[in-house]
């Protein structure tokens, strides 16, 4: 990469970059406008709705019908939805609720966090949307805020505009006059943060995304694939416009730009239009740029009022930033690898809370994070399933068990895996308070039937095959027999 | 701030104190008129407390163009006429100002529903008030009915759409089933509960479908929409044996005790049941409509008094939502309404009952409760909804005040009013 940093000249160039960066928050796991959970499935529909959509007369009245729209106006498109977790405002069959005010106030903390002056007064709007991904041919989005700025090694880069939008349903399958979408991801909250221009290497389009990345994973967002989105637009030399989406790692980023740069030096007439990112780094052609897309305001709600107080709250929740983060942790004693896999599980604030409850960093992350993990891997259970049985309020409770000494600390990976086994919490953590006895007596058989191990070994045998027993315990029996 | 010559439409520079935003001057809401709306550039709209403005400053007039649309008539398409009375389907917003603008120019119709003129000319359209439903009074449905009569007279015509807001769309469409007699034509009322400015509104395949019926041989008062959520087809539905069941979805109306005449796709008609033919009988009307007739719903301990309201504001008639199969407190309850009943009847006042249930018939002979109220001389309406109840009791009393007759023609099936056979 370092040559052909060399080879491009920026600068000669008139190399102009900006990113637009699309983050599903997790919003108390619910919709933007809706009461509906935040949840991708897998399973089987529950129902299908077909439908049609319609040219729409435009600002000045006429019908706005581009030419690409019209083939989109013959296709039925299918809905599959779930009765549990859609609802009639997905199916465009309702009014929207409220705004998720969740979802807002995260809005407002990447905002505030990104240094924007925040809208007081805004509405929310409809941005026409006919590819049949939005039941109702909108899109609903809202200017939050504008005008800020992320700070980066490589100076300061301007970020023009934040929207919180909805997501858009998925696409499930294509055919030739059909397309069948799943409404599941059709609501959930996003954000939309757009950069200014200003980006003027390769280089710096990875830090600025990365500055940005970090700030957005500090709110409460959602983790995973899909949950991200990045586009990168290039022109140089004063040219048109190119919009690279769909580029997923951003380790790939300036290769990407780099590539794009490359090719437009070889086109001699670059067009406006929208590319596919390719996992090598390549692009392709996807669409031509869609013309501004037409807005118009959501009627269904009031405008939306950003009050003082609201903001002066949303200051006082204000996340930390990663690396803060991670300095704290480190304090508490955890190790790199614990801390990475916190943030990769995104389970920081669940760490939080229950080292309020048993303040046993250790003994906490390994309830939170490798407990779980290795008995779902020896009961041979999803990790969907291990953590519906092993869910944080359950974990929450055996941490009071310990807390409150019904359990010891020996116990709790046992009491997890009689929960996992179906047990009820209740019952899982009543022990037999064994005799000193009895266990001495099983310590003894353990180290006569395979005579001459050291001290650790028979540790490990007891440990596997005496329940009810610590460590310290334990040893200090076989203390009494291995010399 | 001070008064400025921008109007909505226009494109203005706003001057707060530190900062100047650009975009185009919207209409502010109706209930936010101390907020200034500003479309940007990106199309986004914003707002200002307008004693934060230093002023709006005009850059450039709005363009006042109105597109000119043709609209090519087919001699080989059928021709219908439409009387446009309001609502959703009718009302558009313009997004340039942010208000509602009424579609009731055939130019405007058929910018936004150009399907509907591939299979119709559409050659009259009348406009004799733009509503909501809710608005609405029996002025509102004989001045539907008196330009109905003539367009379905017109032999040029082969049926009518009238498209109408939701809400009480079903009364509307029961006052045309007893106010137009000797029908010829198919008469279609329909609507939108998705508004037109989104691509996915329902009012495309509503007007689809409804020029179709507009056009076929079933010449009875209909009313055409949704017939589940899907954008596959719709229900032709008796005009005084539909109900709104719901608020917001697209298939909102229902038969009730009773089947639809047709299922109406876009390019076919299903028959379902038996209609009247299209024939060459000449419509007359039949408007008269007795103002002090009332519509109530019977609660758990309502106090009979309700009734002396009624009877000393000088009500003919009134139709009484009853519980069930058709009780209201006896003389068993706390509040009882025997004897009520029986004094406002006595005094000449008209008591029918219907059943808040919705659906199935009302029957007093099942329940003692029942037998002393149809003893006070209360006028049981069989299957009949509610709604068109309260709307023939004022059709009824308008023609006679004798209770023998008025008994007569309640349980007279005028218009599919009333079904004797419920199916499953």
């Amino acid at each position: 990469m370092p040559e052909q940093e060399q080879i491009l000249d920026y600068k000669k160039l008139k190399f102009k970059c900006g990113l637009e960066i699309h983050q599903q928050l997790d919003a108390d796991n619910k919709k933007l406008f809706c009461d509906c959970p935040a949840l991708l499935r897998q399973d089987k529909a529950d129902y299908i709705v077909q439908r049609k959509l319609h040219a729409v007369a435009g600002e000045e009245g006429s019908v706005d019908l581009a030419a690409q729209y019209q083939s989109r106006l013959d296709k039925e498109f299918f809905y599959e939805g779930y009765n549990d977790t859609t609802c009639l405002v997905e199916l465009d069959e309702e009014p929207p609720h409220e705004i998720n005010e969740d979802a807002l106030k995260i809005a407002l903390q990447i905002a505030l966090l990104m240094n924007m002056k925040i809208q007081p007064i805004t509405q929310v709007m409809r941005k026409t949307v006919i590819d049949g991904s939005n039941t109702g041919g909108f899109q609903r989005t809202t200017l939050i805020a504008r005008d800020g700025f992320v700070e980066t090694e490589e100076g300061k880069f301007g970020i023009t505009f934040l929207y919180l939008e909805e997501d858009a349903a998925r696409i499930i399958s294509r055919e030739k006059n059909k397309e069948t979408y799943r409404l599941d991801r059709l609501g959930i909250p996003l954000v939309e943060v757009v950069t200014e221009p200003d980006i003027k290497t390769s280089k710096q389009a990875q830090k600025v995304a990365l500055k940005i990345g970090e700030i957005l994973r500090s709110c409460k967002v959602k983790r995973g694939i899909g949950t991200i989105r990045q586009d990168v637009s290039v022109s140089i030399n004063n040219g048109n416009r190119v919009e690279i989406k769909g580029a997923q790692d951003i380790d790939l980023l300036p290769t990407i730009v780099e590539k794009e740069v490359q090719r437009q030096e070889k086109e001699k007439n670059v067009k406006a239009e929208v590319r596919n990112a390719l996992p090598n780094g390549e692009t392709e052609f996807l669409r031509p740029m869609p013309g501004s897309a037409r807005m118009y305001p959501e009627t269904d709600l009031f405008l939306l009022k950003i009050s003082r107080d609201l903001i002066n709250e949303v200051k006082k929740t204000l996340p930390k930033l990663r690396k803060e983060v991670e300095e704290e942790l480190m304090v508490k004693g955890l190790n790199h690898e614990m801390i990475k896999l916190l943030f990769k599980e995104n389970a920081v604030e669940d760490f939080k809370e229950f080292l309020k409850i048993l303040d046993k960093p250790q003994l906490i992350a390994k309830i939170l994070l490798v407990l779980p993990k290795e008995i779902a891997s020896h009961e041979k259970l999803s990790d969907e399933r291990i953590n519906e049985l092993l869910s944080k309020d359950i974990l929450s409770d055996v941490i009071l068990a310990v807390k409150k000494k019904k359990i010891s600390e020996s116990q709790i990976k046992e009491v997890l895996e009689k929960i996992a086994k179906g047990e009820e919490l209740g019952e899982a953590i009543k022990f037999e308070k064994k005799e000193t006895g009895e266990i001495e007596e099983k310590i003894a058989k353990i180290i006569k039937e395979k005579p001459g191990l050291s001290a650790n070994a028979y540790m490990g045998l007891v440990m596997k095959e005496v329940h009810g027993i610590s460590g310290k315990e334990a040893m200090e029996i076989i203390g009494k027999w291995v010399k | 701030m001070n008064k400025t010559n921008s109007k909505p439409g226009d494109y203005v520079e706003i001057h707060l104190s530190k900062l100047i935003y650009e975009g185009v001057l919207l209409e502010s809401p109706e209930t936010e008129t101390g907020i200034v709306l500003l479309k940007l550039d990106s199309g986004y709209n914003i707002g200002f407390n307008k004693k934060d403005i230093l002023e709006i400053r005009l850059k450039k007039k709005a363009k006042e163009t109105e597109e000119k649309v043709e609209i090519k008539k087919n001699s080989e398409k059928p021709n219908i006429a439409m009387i446009i009375t309001g609502g959703t389907i009718a009302a558009r917003l313009n997004p340039k100002k942010g208000g509602v603008d009424w579609l009731t120019s055939p130019e405007n119709l058929f910018k936004f529903y150009p399907e509907l003129f591939e299979k119709v000319n559409v050659v009259k359209i009348e406009v004799p008030f733009m509503k909501a439903s809710e608005d609405m009074d029996y002025k509102d449905w004989q001045k539907i009915a008196k330009i109905a009569e003539k367009l379905l007279n017109d032999d040029n015509i082969k049926g009518i759409i009238i498209t109408h807001g939701t809400d009480f769309l079903h009364y509307t469409s029961s006052a045309l089933s007893f106010f137009l007699k000797d029908i010829n034509k198919p008469v279609v009322l329909t609507y939108s509960q998705r508004s037109i400015d989104r691509a996915s509104s329902d009012a495309n395949l509503n007007l689809q479908c409804s020029a179709l019926a507009a056009i076929s041989d079933i010449a009875e008062i209909m009313l055409v929409g949704h017939a589940s959520s899907n954008d596959d087809f719709c229900y032709a539905m008796p005009g005084a044996k539909v109900r709104k069941l719901h608020t917001s979805k697209r298939d909102a109306f229902k038969v009730v005790n009773s089947k639809p005449f047709a299922k109406i796709f876009p390019d076919r008609i299903e028959i379902i049941s038996d209609y009247k033919r299209r024939n060459k009988e000449k419509v007359r009307i039949d408007v008269g409509f007795e103002e002090k007739v009332a519509l109530v719903k019977v609660y758990p301990g309502q106090d009979a008094d309700i009734l002396d309201y009624y009877f000393k504001n000088k009500y003919k008639g009134i139709v009484l939502e009853m519980s069930g199969l058709g009780h209201v407190p006896s003389r068993r309850a706390r509040n009882a309404w025997t004897n009520k009943l029986k004094e406002v009847q006595d005094k000449g006042m008209i008591v029918c009952a219907v059943s808040q249930c919705i659906f199935g018939r009302v029957d007093a002979l099942v329940y003692s409760n029942g037998r002393e109220i149809l003893e006070t001389g209360v006028i049981y309406l069989e299957d009949m909804l509610a709604e068109t109840a309260f709307v023939k009791l004022g059709w009824v009393l308008a023609k006679t005040s004798k209770r023998e007759e008025v008994k007569r023609l309640m349980l007279e099936n005028f218009s599919h009013e009333i079904n004797d056979r419920l199916e499953q």
